[in-house]
Parts: structure tokens; C-alpha cells; sequence
């Protein structure tokens, strides 16, 4: 540690970094737009001039070293006239479009020219007309006219990707950022390049003119889409997700997310989601309460099991479900006896960034809690033939991403040949039409609870949507169906739920969803 | 909390002759003002130059000032579209959250546009804040205040139902809103 002064007051920072960081760490605001705490430091902006005594001119604090006795001043009337000068010379040429601009409300440049710039323009020449909306790839565009020529982008894609699609072309006051032609910007994270630019240049297709950003409110949780467990934020309003955007975890994905998995979200606010609970009557599937869709689960449960033996009971369910979820699924399995349990992972394409090939975000979850690779019980392809041998009395199946394992002759061979399915799932579709009791799911963001990781890191997911009233949890569905079929009182409360699982499973123990925060904590070895 | 004692001093209570006789006198003073409009206005009515102040509405309409403030209205280019570029700026300075505004792309110069812009005209208090906050000057208050309904959906007005030609707005509200908000020029 050094001690620095700033401003008149002593701060100590870590000695090997530069000041910009440092200030921020200790809570001292600099502006600044090319530095990003995740790349390489490109000085190009001036914006972070601050002035350190002994040295003749202002430095930028972005590139210059601490070091012991340093003093800084970053409120000097020198100080505060440099950046005058910057935010000036950076809107000579700026076409000023926030009413249009997607990032008006967390621009950079707006919030800079607000808080230092001079707020009236001395120049009355023409500013430079430059390409706007220019398609440079499937998911993004380019305003060239609103880029500042910081290069974060440039930087991203060369050290984090390391695709060097985008590049800053021509010299001097004919700069312009742009990609080549037959290069768009198509790599698998093109859509961080949108959050990391200061200004309104790089704009994702899937948010462009949606909505304005200060109508967003934003809920921390965790992606879903594989098992990397990315930390984002869920940005809603009207009880509808308009984008989803990575939270900073460095243990997990430091600031970034993968487009695929930016792009998952739609189907929470699906107006065809399944919103009520149904119940086959003859060959069509007819509405019915809650109450009476749990006592029929149950009853049929029970009868199974006490006619047949748990034998003839098969328990399918997704890698989607929260630990919460999933422990009271433990607990069926203990009350019901059941040995064919299956948690079919869903695999896909990874790479050695972010992405997982496994692509459903609790698979961990469930081996942790046990479900995977249950005693003496099947798998989901041996299920499926006992299912279609004939074996089978009874199946529930939660969640239906398992159905792109398989062929689907063969799955639904399977299916018609059960006598009872339950089947609880976000949408009628794929398996509904083999399903005699339909119970409606949740979808991740309308519900809390917390994801294990691939590395075992547990993080929490916060409720995000309110789901219609009076439909239930998934937790609290298998809830009521415990209270039914086991004795003792059975609630769903993701916070006591998480406490039991520390209390029997000792890789959780001592956890709580307070000591998880935001960041989530690693399990137990 | 300190105390004040303060010591009102009462009129003493009339006696009830002297009572009888004041508002006596009370009530014919006001009969007196009465009929002599009456008679003054019957006299202007039958000389054809009536001298009532009783504006006949809705047939008869006095001219609102500039700075009256009515329900707000939308401006309408001479193109025929609206001016709004759908910022959402009005949506969030209105106070009764009134303004709804679904944003969309076209593939014109301007290229972003109220898809929806619908304004409840019974949550709406003629604040004028709306008009305050837009960059475009593209919803001004105007001097209508007719917004009755026979539903509840009836007060949702939508962008259609919204716009006013620019011209019909330049001398009723333009003017009076660049001198308040001190704007040299139109946007
Ligand atoms: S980049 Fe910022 S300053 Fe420029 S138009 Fe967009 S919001 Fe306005
Ligand atoms: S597009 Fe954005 S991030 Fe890239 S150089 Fe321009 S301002 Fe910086
Ligand atoms: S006048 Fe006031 S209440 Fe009415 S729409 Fe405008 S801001 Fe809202
Ligand atoms: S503030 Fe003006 S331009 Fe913006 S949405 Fe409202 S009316 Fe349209
Ligand atoms: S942040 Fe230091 S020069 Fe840009």
C-alpha cells in the first residue's frame, strides 16, 4: 500500500496500480470514457486529466502510476477547464440525437457534458455527416457520427475475443470507426460492445428504439441460458423484460455475457405461456383450480404408488429448476420411495470463454443435491423405455428442454404409453398433448431462489416479473403436493429452503442467502 | 412547544329589534342589485344590444389568452405526420403518468415515431409539464378542454385523435412557449 493525497485527503492504495482505479476504489469520481476496468489501458480520451504536484503538466490518471507521497488534485480550476475543453471538442462534431438515442439516460457523454461540459456550442460550421444505422452485423449497428473514438470496442475485440472486427480507419479529424466489409461484427459477444461504449455508436438490434432507458427498472440475477451462470441484471417495465445485461462478477464472467444468452428472455413474457392449470377430460384438456389440479397430481401419486409400488413412478426434471426447487424434489423422492429419477442435461455448443456446452444453468444443482444419477435408479433414455415397455404407471415430468435429447418418435412413444403424466412446464407445447394433469411453471425471472454454477458457485435470482395472481411457484406446487402426501407442514420460502439444504447437504453448509449477496459464494469442496 | 394566549375581542350580541332591521335591510339591498340587472339587461335585450356577461356556450366561445392551458395536444407536421420522435420525455415529467408511448423505427430521415401515443385525458390535469419537457416542441397545450367521455375507455385519446396541424398551434401557443421557456428558435 502507498499513501496518496487527493484533494487534501490522505487515501493508502494498492501499490501497483494506476490512479484512475485507484481513485474510483476510493470512492473519488474521475471522468473518464476509454479506460474500462476489464481492458488495456488506451489513454486516448483526455477526459481523466487530473494534476499531480511536481509535474508540469496535467497527466491522465488513467496511465499514470501511484506512488508514495503522490498528490493529486482533481478539482483544480485547471483541472476542471481541461475537461471543459475535452467534452468541447468532443460535441463539435456530435450530432446530439438523444431524443432517438438508445443511450440517453445512461450516456456517458450526457452525463459528463451535464455535470463539466460548458453547455453552449461556440462553433456554427456544419458537424461531420458520417454513416448512422450502418448494419454491421446480425446484431448490431453503427452510428458512426456518435462515436467518440475511445476504443473501448477496438479493445474488446482484440483482447477479449480477439476477432478485431472493428477498427478506427483514416487519421486525425477524419477518424472514423468502422468494420470492413466483408468482416461484420459477428462474433459470439458482438452485443457487449453496446454497454461498454460510452456513447449511443453501438446499438444493439434487439434494444433499438424499444425503450427509454430511464422507465427501466433492474432486478440482479443470474442467466439461465447455460452453466456458466453469467451475472446479469433483468431490465423490465410494464411487467415485461426489454433487455437483459451482464452484472460484473470477476470470479464468473468479470463484464461480459454472451449474445445467445442476452437474447433468452422473450419467452418469460410469452402471452402464450401456460397461466392455468389443466386436467384431461376424454381427449381435450380442460381448466381447472389449482387446488384441484394438486389433489389430482397427488391422488394419482399416491394410488400408483400404493398399487404398483414407487417402481412403476418415473421422476423427470429439468436443469432449470432453482436448488430450492429441486431439494423439495429430493423430498418426493424420499416420501414417494421413487428410484427412477433423471435430471437429462441438455448439451450444446461451448467455448473457452463463457459459454458452457451444458446448456441449462442448475445441472450442478441437482448433482449436488443428489438427483443425478440417483441410487440404483435409470437414466432418461432407460425412462423413457420403461415408459414404453409398459412399465410405468405414473410420470412427472417438470420442464420439457429434455425433449431435444431425443428423437421425438421416441418420446412420445414413451409418453402415450403412461397411464397418468403430469406434466409441469412454462407452455402447453411440446407436451401437452400427452400430459392428463398440465401444471403452468415459472419462468427464472419470475421467481427467486439461487443456481449452482459449473465451478459450484452458488448465486441467488431474484423475482424480477410478477407472475398473474395466485399462480404459484414451482416450489410451491411441489409443496402443496408434499403437504399432501407426507405428514408435517411443508412451505416454500427460498430463504428457509436454502437453510435446510445447508443444514443436510454438506457442501452448503454454513451458507445463507445473505452471505451469498450478489456475488454468489463457492460450495464447499 | 411555546404557547401564545391571545385575547379576542367580541362585538357584543345585538339585541334582537336592531337585528331585525339590519338584515332587513340586508335582503332588500340585495333585491335592489338584483333587479336592477334584471331591468338593465331586459332594456339592453329589447334595444338588440343585451348587456349580459352569460356566454351562451358551446354556441357562443370567448378567446382563451395564449398562456391558457387545455388539454395537450400533438403536433402535426405538414407532411401529415406527427412531430414526436417518441423520447419519452413527456412520459416521464408527466406527473399523473397519464402518457403511454410505444416506440418503432421507420426508414424515413426521421427515423423514430410514436407507434402508440396515447394521453388518458381523465388522469391529465393540464399541468403542462409534458410541454415543458419535450425537445421537439411536439406537445403543446391547447385551448381544448372538451375531453367528456361516455366511457372510461372514451378518455383514453390516441395519437390519431391528438394531432393538430402546426399552423393552427403558431400564434395560439408557439410563441408564448418560446418566450417562457426563453427558446430562441424552433428545434
Ligand atoms: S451518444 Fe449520448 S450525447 Fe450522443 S446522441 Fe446519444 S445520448 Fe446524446
Ligand atoms: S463506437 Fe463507442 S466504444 Fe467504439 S470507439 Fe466509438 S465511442 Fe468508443
Ligand atoms: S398536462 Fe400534465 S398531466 Fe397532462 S399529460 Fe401533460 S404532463 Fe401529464
Ligand atoms: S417529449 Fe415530445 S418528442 Fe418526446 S415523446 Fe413526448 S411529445 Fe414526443
Ligand atoms: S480514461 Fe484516461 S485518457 Fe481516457
Amino acid at each position: 500500500m502507498v499513501k496518496i493525497t487527493v484533494d487534501g485527503r490522505e487515501i493508502e492504495v494498492a501499490n501497483d496500480t494506476m490512479l484512475l482505479p485507484a481513485l474510483i476504489e476510493a470512492g473519488i469520481h474521475v471522468p473518464h470514457y476509454c479506460w474500462h476496468p476489464k481492458l488495456s489501458i488506451d489513454g486516448s480520451c483526455r477526459m481523466c486529466q487530473v494534476e499531480v504536484e511536481g509535474s508540469p503538466k496535467l497527466v491522465i490518471a488513467c496511465n499514470t502510476p501511484v506512488r508514495e507521497g503522490m498528490v493529486v488534485r482533481t478539482d483544480s480550476p485547471r483541472v476542471i477547464n481541461a475537461r471543459r475543453g475535452v467534452m468541447e471538442l468532443l460535441l463539435v462534431n456530435h450530432p446530439i440525437d438523444c431524443p432517438i438515442c438508445d443511450k440517453a439516460g445512461e450516456c456517458l457523454l450526457q452525463d459528463y457534458s451535464y455535470n463539466f461540459g460548458t453547455r453552449k456550442s461556440r462553433t456554427d460550421e456544419p458537424r461531420r455527416k458520417l454513416e448512422k444505422r450502418k448494419d454491421i452485423g446480425p446484431r448490431m449497428i453503427l452510428d458512426q457520427e456518435r462515436c467518440i473514438l475511445c476504443r473501448r470496442c477496438v479493445r474488446f475485440c482484440r483482447e477479449i475475443t480477439k476477432t478485431n472486427e472493428l477498427a478506427v480507419f483514416n487519421m486525425g479529424d477524419r477518424s472514423v470507426l468502422d468494420v470492413l466489409p466483408d468482416a461484420p461484427l459477428a462474433n459470439d459477444y458482438s452485443m457487449n460492445t453496446a454497454d461498454i461504449c460510452p456513447v449511443g455508436a453501438l446499438e444493439t438490434k434487439d434494444f433499438h428504439h424499444k425503450l427509454r432507458v430511464w422507465f427501466l427498472k433492474k432486478t440482479p440475477s443470474v442467466c439461465p441460458s447455460c452453466s456458466n451462470g453469467c451475472n446479469i441484471t433483468i431490465q423490465h417495465y410494464r411487467n415485461q423484460i426489454w433487455r437483459l445485461m451482464p452484472r460484473r462478477n470477476d470470479a464468473v464472467n468479470d463484464t461480459w455475457m454472451c449474445d445467445q444468452g442476452r437474447l433468452q428472455y422473450a419467452f418469460a413474457h410469452d402471452a402464450n405461456r401456460l397461466r392455468l392449470p389443466m386436467v384431461r377430460r376424454g381427449n381435450t384438456l380442460e381448466p381447472c383450480g389449482w387446488d384441484a389440479a394438486v389433489k389430482h397430481v397427488s391422488d394419482a401419486l399416491r394410488a400408483t404408488a400404493k398399487k404398483g409400488g414407487a417402481e412403476r413412478i418415473a421422476l423427470l426434471a429439468s436443469a432449470h429448476f432453482t436448488n430450492e426447487e429441486l431439494y423439495l424434489l429430493t423430498q418426493l423422492v424420499k416420501v414417494l420411495g421413487l428410484r427412477h429419477v433423471a435430471v437429462p442435461l441438455v448439451t450444446g455448443s461451448g467455448d473457452a470463454f463463457l459459454i458452457q456446452p451444458e446448456k441449462a444453468a442448475n445441472f450442478t444443482g441437482a448433482r449436488e443435491l443428489g438427483l443425478v444419477a440417483h441410487d440404483g435408479g435409470r437414466d432418461f433414455t432407460a425412462i423413457l423405455e420403461l415408459a414404453r415397455s409398459g412399465q410405468l404407471d405414473a410420470l412427472y415430468v417438470c420442464g420439457s428442454d429434455m425433449t431435444k435429447l431425443v428423437e421425438p418418435t421416441l418420446w412420445q412413444a414413451a409418453l402415450r404409453a403412461v397411464p397418468t403424466v403430469i406434466v409441469q412446464d412454462l407452455f402447453a407445447e411440446p407436451l401437452g398433448q400427452f400430459a392428463h394433469v398440465l401444471l403452468p411453471s415459472l419462468s427464472w425471472a419470475e421467481k427467486s431462489g439461487t443456481f449452482t454454477n459449473r465451478k459450484r458457485r452458488v448465486q441467488q435470482i431474484q423475482r424480477a416479473l410478477e407472475p398473474p395472481q395466485g399462480q404459484p411457484s414451482d416450489g410451491e406446487i411441489f409443496a402443496e403436493i408434499l403437504g399432501q402426501l407426507a405428514e408435517g407442514h411443508w412451505t416454500f420460502h427460498p430463504a428457509e429452503i436454502f437453510e435446510q439444504i445447508g443444514k443436510e447437504f454438506p457442501a452448503f453448509a454454513g451458507l445463507s442467502l445473505a452471505s451469498l449477496g450478489l456475488l454468489g459464494a463457492e460450495l464447499a469442496p | 412547544m411555546a404557547t401564545r394566549t391571545v385575547t379576542v375581542q367580541r362585538p357584543a350580541a345585538m339585541d334582537a329589534p336592531r337585528g331585525v332591521v339590519r338584515s332587513g335591510v340586508a335582503v332588500l339591498k340585495g333585491m335592489w342589485i338584483a333587479s336592477r340587472h334584471f331591468w338593465r339587461n331586459l332594456w339592453g335585450f329589447m334595444r338588440g344590444k343585451p348587456t349580459v356577461f352569460t356566454v351562451q356556450y358551446p354556441e357562443e366561445r370567448l378567446p382563451q389568452p395564449p398562456a391558457f392551458r387545455g388539454m395537450p395536444v400533438l403536433v402535426q407536421m405538414d407532411n401529415g405526420k406527427e412531430r414526436c420522435v417518441a423520447c419519452g420525455l413527456c412520459e416521464w415529467a408527466c406527473p399523473t403518468d397519464c402518457i403511454t408511448i410505444y416506440p418503432a423505427e421507420t426508414a424515413d430521415e426521421i427515423e423514430r415515431f410514436p407507434q402508440v401515443f396515447d394521453i388518458d385525458m381523465s388522469r391529465c390535469m393540464f399541468c403542462g409539464l409534458c410541454e415543458e419537457a419535450c425537445p421537439e416542441e411536439a406537445i403543446v397545450m391547447s385551448h381544448n378542454v372538451e375531453i367528456a367521455a361516455f366511457s372510461r375507455r372514451g378518455t383514453v385519446w390516441h395519437k390519431e385523435d391528438l394531432l393538430v396541424p402546426v399552423r393552427e398551434l403558431e400564434r395560439t401557443r408557439f410563441r408564448h412557449i418560446r418566450k417562457t421557456y426563453e427558446r430562441s428558435t424552433e428545434p
